[in-house]
């Protein structure tokens, strides 16, 4: 029983933390821009965050610094994507190369530094009681919490609110929206913008949450599992949870079953997470007898209004 | 095309001063820094010799994902791809029947082939058969061909009685010498051979001219009665081949050895390669070493004291230059399209 | 084009006059042969890292050495140090240009500061005759320094800590990255201590198969702390596996560096790296022009070092006894790698009465008998 609770509430932190870069994601995509620097954006998040934490020793304005950085960014890239309309592709990998490179000249004096300053864990009174489940949902830090109510915020405002069915054809057509007298323009900015904030969140999931140091490139490549797991959800929030759990849960059984299992070589187990998430991708999204596919039809291609 | 040129180059140049305000903030003289590495490393016989030397795996890597770019395809793994070629080549080189000279190397650089056209047969076939979206299936494939490198090279094919993960080393038969004196590998020009041979498929044949077609509009070549599922599959294959031989390349022309990391991250700077080079593969041969040299002047400016972090970031602001670049060539051509008119 | 054309002359022309300028500067100090006596505080040591030098692992601890024993030689690491940062060792063709570069400047003896650098820089030392090239690794190439540290001096004590303080149980656990020599070397050693505190000690190890993971790192951690483990060894170069034991009230030996302040409520000790030694002896004996390029470095005692106790959780008691079995390895009167000793299929390593030789001790392909979950 331990046992279980330990993989579920396993699966749930590190879900959370490629979480908030995949709704970023999620978000920006849906908009028709994708950013392939998550990995840069979140290493920004994580020091600058984490550098406000040593020095001014308050976690609420780290978090505050954290969003900046983010939205700072995510000007960057929304002026290369959507005003100069560069190809998203290489402006994503610049993004990338740039933000490692800048979080870690930033981070020379705060690398093995100690903080001692964190997003703790907090019990829900009463809840936290709830046999299994409450130990997984109910004993977490704040980031996990927020988490709660961002998906489902996410699913309805996407699916449900008038904004999101604008925000869907963004990605789709955004012509129709333009002759609509929508500022497509404004619209792309904005949801850059957002979600490069939630990508740097994600950073700081890791070096104010789950753990708390700084060290150059520390995200090790979680970046690319966000980016993996938006087109592996269809551009659903939802599924994205189911995603990011399932990588996590996987990951997590993989450390246990090198103890209970120990005939099987340990390296299938570390690649069990990335074949079970392929296998999982190709029957899901696998076009078997429909022909529908969820990419946003826009995605990756600049609005150009002359060209329309 | 010389207008693009110009254009790049223009932009280089801001690049250039905008990351000499970054040296500058650091407290180094930015004329300074760009006078050692334009010395060093691009105009000095031993800075080209390098540059090519380490362009050459990039350039393999970024003329196969060239191809799948241009095809719509996302293949983003070129550097799982680049392994398992690692793993084909070593499987023959260590295991295999002990052929030396240019026979050996052919069947060597064929394993590495078809190491990397194995790693994307997944990918291709959930693709053309599912529409499976290839950048997710093609980019977690990296980490597992990553693994596999690594146990290998740490496990079982590990050289006995050394503390680090690799290889033997090849034998000298299977090495791809130098052309004449010049310190400069034949891979460069295997490298332009088969930049030149897509260039020409393209231009020349059929099955290039159907490919630039699903390119435009998969509707119309299938109209056209073009087979879009033999092309999907064939182009990936190629794509992971060509990748393959980039860890040939490597590993015969460069390393010697198989090494735990080896791709190093060459399979994502193909990526960047191939669309700075707008996917013309000639260009990419040009890129690859440029990029290469950019790489290699790390070293030439951290003995300065600039900190690593900086050159890295000298590198992402010129590619985020040269794509802003684009913008002004494309309104640029815009025009002189209506004055035709 | 004509202007492109203007462009590369003027480039071409501001080549040639740095290149004028700069060759006059670099040649007075690279003819120097250092076959020849020097004094020690104008060498030039140039270091090449895989990674940043504050990665607070590996890396760290190699460069902290070396400004140490530059500092204590009088050399001055703003001017004579030459720290060159993320050269991996799989770019060749970007080692060998960082290479050049030290030896440019004036570099009289290059470090290698981590293993993979070894082949290349032994094929550059035919290159580069006059220059030292000193290399952590094992001792493999005959023209160039190598060095090493006898870590399982250190892991051994740890090992010993951590059974003495797992009072009422046998299971102790460790945190394993790679499967590779060094790390069976930390895993062996830790099980080697552990036992002599206790007959019945076992390890459970649990891998990471990556060198640089803080997710999986934190899982393992938990999935040892769930089987009821709570004292734990590590070989990683990240503080998250302290973190999570902090989180979840077990402990562990910090790794690499110093890691009390990360985890204060969980690291008993660290085991570090101290390099400081070795690096003062080469450049001592280069400056002096003694150095043999053939040397090899195996050293234990004060290298293989352990940071301060953590005096809040370590009794006073234990730190003594601790200190006790340093004294009695440094001694030699306690054999790490001694007799009998049998792997954990059971069969025999080493007979009763005789010691394993340093050779295999270094490319360590078995786990000792009390290790559970070794790799085949």
């Amino acid at each position: 029983m331990t046992l279980l609770i330990s993989l579920l509430s396993g699966a749930l932190v590190y879900a959370v933390s490629v979480m908030y870069a995949g709704i970023g994601e999620t978000f920006s995509e849906r908009a028709g821009v994708m950013n392939l620097g998550v990995e840069g954006v979140m290493l920004m998040g994580a020091v600058s965050g984490y550098i406000t934490a040593v020095h001014t020793q308050n976690l609420p304005l780290s978090f505050l610094v954290v969003l900046l950085t983010g939205a700072v960014l995510g000007l960057l890239f929304a002026f290369l994507t959507v005003t100069l309309q560069s190809d998203q592709t290489v402006c994503g990998m610049a993004m990338l190369i740039f933000g490692t490179g800048l979080s870690g000249f930033l981070g020379k004096d705060v690398a093995g530094v100690a903080a001692n300053l964190k997003f703790e864990i907090i019990k829900i009174p009463g809840l936290c009681r709830i046999p299994i489940l409450g130990k997984v949902l109910f004993e977490q830090n704040l980031l996990v919490y927020a988490m709660y109510i961002i998906v489902p915020l996410s699913v309805f405002y996407i699916y449900r609110t008038r904004y999101g069915l604008k925000l869907r054809a963004l990605g789709e057509n955004p012509a129709v929206l333009d002759a609509a007298g929508d500022n497509v323009f404004a619209m792309r900015y904005g949801y850059v913008v957002f979600g490069s904030m939630m990508m740097a969140v994600s950073g700081a999931c890791v070096s104010l949450a789950n753990t708390n140091f700084w060290a150059s490139g520390m995200t090790a490549g979680k970046g690319w599992i966000a980016f993996a797991l938006v087109a592996f959800s269809s551009w659903n929030p939802l599924m994205l949870t189911c995603g990011a759990l399932l990588f996590g849960f996987i990951s997590c059984l993989g450390s246990n079953l090198q103890i209970y299992l120990p005939q099987i070589p340990t390296e299938v187990f570390s690649m069990l997470p990335y074949i079970a998430t392929i296998a999982v991708f190709i029957l899901s999204t696998g076009n078997f007898r429909r022909k529908h596919t969820a990419e946003p039809a826009a995605l990756m291609k600049p609005y150009d209004r002359e060209s329309r | 095309m010389l207008r693009t040129l110009i254009m790049s180059v223009v932009f280089v140049f801001l690049a250039l001063v905008f990351c000499g305000f970054i040296i500058a903030s650091v407290g180094f003289n930015p004329i300074e820094v760009y006078g050692k590495m334009i010395t060093k490393v691009f105009f000095s016989g031993k800075g080209i010799r390098k540059m090519v030397e380490a362009s050459l795996p990039l350039m393999f890597c970024a003329l196969g994902v060239a191809l799948t770019f241009k095809m719509n395809l996302n293949n983003i793994g070129a550097e799982g791809q680049y392994a398992m070629g690692v793993i084909g080549g070593g499987a023959f080189v260590l295991f295999g029947p002990q052929i030396e000279g240019p026979a050996g190397m052919v069947i060597t650089a064929l394993c590495c082939f078809l190491g990397g056209a194995v790693w994307a047969l997944v990918p291709a076939l959930t693709k053309a058969y599912w529409d499976v979206n290839e950048s997710i299936t093609t980019l977690l494939l990296n980490y597992i061909a990553l693994m596999i490198l690594s146990y290998l090279c740490l496990g079982p094919w590990k050289k006995p009685g050394q503390n680090v993960g690799q290889t033997e080393r090849i034998p000298r038969g299977l090495e791809l010498p130098e052309i004449g004196n010049t310190g400069i590998n034949v891979g460069l020009i295997f490298g332009i051979l088969v930049a030149v041979l897509i260039y020409l498929a393209y231009r020349c044949t059929t099955d290039g001219y159907q490919l630039s077609v699903i390119r435009s509009s998969k509707n119309a070549a299938r109209y056209a009665g073009i087979n879009i599922r033999r092309n999907i599959i064939f182009v990936m294959l190629l794509s992971g081949g060509l990748a393959g031989l980039g860890g040939f390349v490597q590993y015969s022309a460069v390393t010697h050895r198989i090494m735990e990391g080896m791709p190093n991250n060459a399979g994502y700077t193909a990526i960047v390669i191939a669309y700075l080079s707008r996917l013309n593969p000639l260009v990419v041969i040009i890129v690859s070493i440029l990029f290469a040299g950019l790489q290699n002047s790390s070293a030439t400016v951290q003995v300065l004291g600039v900190p690593t972090q900086i050159a890295t970031m000298i590198q992402g602001t010129i590619m985020l230059f040269v794509i802003a670049s684009e913008f002004f060539q494309k309104y640029k051509l815009v025009r002189v399209k209506e004055v035709e008119e | 084009m004509k202007k492109k054309l203007l462009s590369v002359l003027v480039t071409t022309a501001m080549a040639a006059a740095l290149l004028a300028g700069c060759g006059g500067s670099s040649e007075s100090e690279s003819s120097e042969a250092s076959g020849e006596t020097k004094d020690v505080k104008d060498l030039v040591i140039g270091e090449i890292h895989y990674s940043v030098v504050e990665d607070g692992g590996w890396a760290q601890g190699m460069h902290e050495g070396i400004v140490t024993a530059c500092e204590n030689l009088g050399i001055d690491t703003e001017t004579n140090l030459l720290t060159m940062e993320e050269i991996a060792e799989e770019d060749t063709a970007l080692v060998e240009s960082t290479v050049e570069e030290l030896v440019d400047n004036g570099a009289d003896i290059i470090f290698g500061c981590s293993a993979g650098y070894a082949t290349i820089l032994a094929e550059l030392q035919e290159e580069y005759p006059d220059v030292i090239f000193a290399q952590q690794g094992n001792d493999v190439y005959d023209n160039i320094v190598e060095f090493q540290i006898r870590g399982y001096e250190g892991d051994f004590l740890t090992g010993y800590l951590c059974a003495l303080m797992n009072e009422g149980s046998d299971e102790l656990g460790f945190c394993a990255s790679m499967d590779e020599a060094s790390v069976r070397t930390a895993v062996n050693s830790f099980a080697l201590g552990a036992k002599y505190a206790n007959p019945n000690a076992k390890v459970q190890v649990v891998w990471a198969d990556s060198w640089y993971d803080l997710d999986i790192e934190s899982q393992n951690a938990k999935t040892l702390i769930d089987k009821g483990i709570k004292y734990m060894g590590m070989e990683a170069s990240s503080p998250a596996v302290p973190q999570t034991c902090e989180e979840n009230g077990a402990f562990c030996i910090g790794y690499n560096v110093d890691m009390e302040a990360s985890a204060p409520g969980a690291v008993l000790t660290s085991f570090v790296w101290n390099w400081a030694p070795i690096f003062e002896d080469i450049m001592q004996k280069t400056a002096d022009g003694t150095i043999e390029i053939s040397a090899n470095y195996y050293e234990g005692g004060e290298c293989a070092a352990l940071a301060p106790f953590n005096a809040d959780l370590v009794p006073e008691e234990i730190q003594k006894q601790v200190e006790e079995l340093k004294e009695k390895v440094l001694s030699g009167e306690v054999a790490i790698y001694g007799g009998e000793l049998k792997n954990d299929k059971g069969e025999v390593l080493v007979e009763a009465g005789e010691v394993m030789s340093d050779e295999d001790i270094l490319a360590q392909d078995f786990f000792v008998e009390n290790v559970i979950g070794g790799k085949n």
